[in-house]
């Protein structure tokens, strides 16, 4: 269960604070719901995953954990210069898992199937390579909720699936928050949704009102 | 996937513990092997640094500086002041160099900077070591210590004088990016004045007691002095004001991480 209260979020400008991107937002993600983010480009999206993630704060307002959320996968998270090999080290290090290091590197290597780049630095990585890793890192540890911006988008087809077999099998036991453009990858996974418009959220119980609302908004 | 059963909750100990222990190895794959020849350059640099040096003193026909031996003085001056420069420079650009991996709540901005400072005195003592064996068994230098609490006394004011710099410099590169050039335009003078390189004995007062507001000099001077017992030190020399100089200047830095947490990690 993830609660957020009155949070209010703008980012610093080099001219002066920013418009609020999140304004007096308040929401309860119940217990193995799925959520799906909708909104425009720019609606705040990504703030928001990475606000639940913890990697940001609000600037008013409070968030609270009940459960054990992951890392927003798709935000950084990989030093460039060591191989994916050492970052997975990294990550497996820093969740305390300093003992069955072998066998989670052997599931995110299995996963991420990059071959012999496993072992090059990711700043010669492409993006969908990247993405691969991440997803098989944050997979390897055992979250309640995964925190996902569209990682499933990327990636070639094999992998899209493979994506999705991971996420059917995590189903009934951790529950997912994620944000894309596509629909499709939303409705496999999500139940409810969230509209984010003009620094509001709208909170559906039924993804399917969300998109449409979403729709109706940019007159679809 | 796995442990699904036994879900375990770490005190914040425990986590901050293993952040630590993981940064500091990437930290130091990064340090050692990032450039070609990482490791070896790190080593070279102070002893083509002192063998300019001596060539300078050479041509100067200096042998001998405050009643030590010329390489030997440049050799420690050298070595100890690169503890405070590359402590500091190394602290000052932690958050930079660690932000992506921000984006996981256990690795906080304080423990980048605070890795990267134990491994920098960590290297600087493994550097320092290597650099003296080195000139005591091939040129003969005596560079073994009368008081060996008294260098390391002086060594550690210096790592905690770069820390605290450091700490405080890396909150002003992240707010304002254009400081950093006015830092490296500061170190230039700093340097300049703290004794590594240029006698401080030759120079005349009131000017002398001047450059002693440089909490560096008291540093090198105690280290020299740890050294040999016959080294003429800088008159008004006090480790004390080395260790409250580091000791402001950690505090102040750790209170600008506190004030602008929150800022650093948003930017």
């Amino acid at each position: 269960m993830i609660i957020v209260e009155n949070i209010y979020k703008r980012y610093q400008t080099t001219h002066g604070p920013s418009r609020w991107i999140l304004e007096d937002v308040s929401f309860v993600i119940p217990k193995n719901v799925s959520v799906g983010i909708v909104g425009g480009n720019g609606a705040g999206k990504s703030t928001l995953l990475r606000l639940i993630g913890g990697v940001d704060k609000p600037n008013r307002g409070r968030i609270e954990h009940r459960s054990r959320v992951s890392w927003p996968m798709g935000f950084g998270g990989l030093q460039p210069s060591l191989t994916g090999r050492q970052n997975a080290k990294f990550i497996c290090r820093i969740h305390g898992h300093e003992d069955d290091i072998p066998e989670r590197l052997a599931y995110i290597q299995d996963f991420a199937e990059l071959g012999k780049y496993f072992d090059e630095p990711v700043r010669t990585y492409s993006s969908g390579m990247k993405s691969r890793l991440q997803f098989g890192m944050s997979l390897a540890f055992k979250f309640d909720i995964y925190i996902s911006d569209e990682a499933t988008s990327t990636g070639d087809a094999s992998f899209r699936q493979k994506a999705v077999d991971a996420f059917n099998n995590l189903m009934g036991q951790s529950s997912l928050i994620m944000a894309a453009h596509g629909a499709g990858a939303l409705k496999q996974f999500c139940t409810a949704g969230i509209w984010l418009d003009k620094g509001r959220v709208h909170w559906f119980d039924d993804l399917d009102d969300a998109l449409n609302a979403y729709k109706d908004s940019i007159g679809q | 996937m796995t442990n699904s059963s036994n879900v375990r909750t770490r005190t914040p100990l425990a986590v901050t513990l293993s952040v630590w222990k993981a940064l500091f190895l990437r930290e130091t794959i990064t340090r050692l092997s990032a450039t070609r020849g990482a490791a070896v350059w790190l080593l070279l640099e102070p002893i083509l640094h002192t063998t300019v040096m001596l060539v300078i003193f050479t041509v100067i026909r200096v042998k001998v500086l405050s009643g030590i031996d010329v390489l030997a003085w440049l050799i420690i001056g050298l070595t100890f002041i690169s503890v405070y420069k590359r402590t500091a420079s190394q602290v000052q650009g932690a958050i930079g160099a660690n932000k992506t991996l921000f984006a996981y709540r256990q690795v906080k901005p304080i423990d980048s900077l605070l890795v990267r400072a134990f491994l920098e005195g960590f290297l600087a003592l493994i550097i320092i070591l290597i650099t003296c064996a080195g000139a005591v068994f091939l040129f003969d230098v005596d560079l073994i210590p009368d008081d060996a609490g008294m260098v390391l006394s002086g060594f550690l004011g210096l790592w905690l004088m770069g820390l605290g710099f450091g700490l405080v410099c890396s909150v002003a590169v992240e707010l304002i990016p254009e400081m950093g050039k006015i830092i490296a335009m500061l170190n230039m003078p700093i340097m300049m004045t703290s004794g590594a390189m240029l006698p401080i004995n030759s120079i005349s007062e009131p000017y002398r007691t001047w450059i002693l507001y440089n909490p560096l000099v008291h540093g090198l001077e105690v280290a020299r002095l740890g050294v040999s017992s016959y080294y003429h030190v800088v008159t008004g020399t006090n480790l004390l004001y080395l260790y409250q100089c580091a000791f402001v200047a950690i505090f102040l830095g750790l209170a600008l991480q506190v004030r602008f947490a929150s800022k650093i990690l948003t930017k």
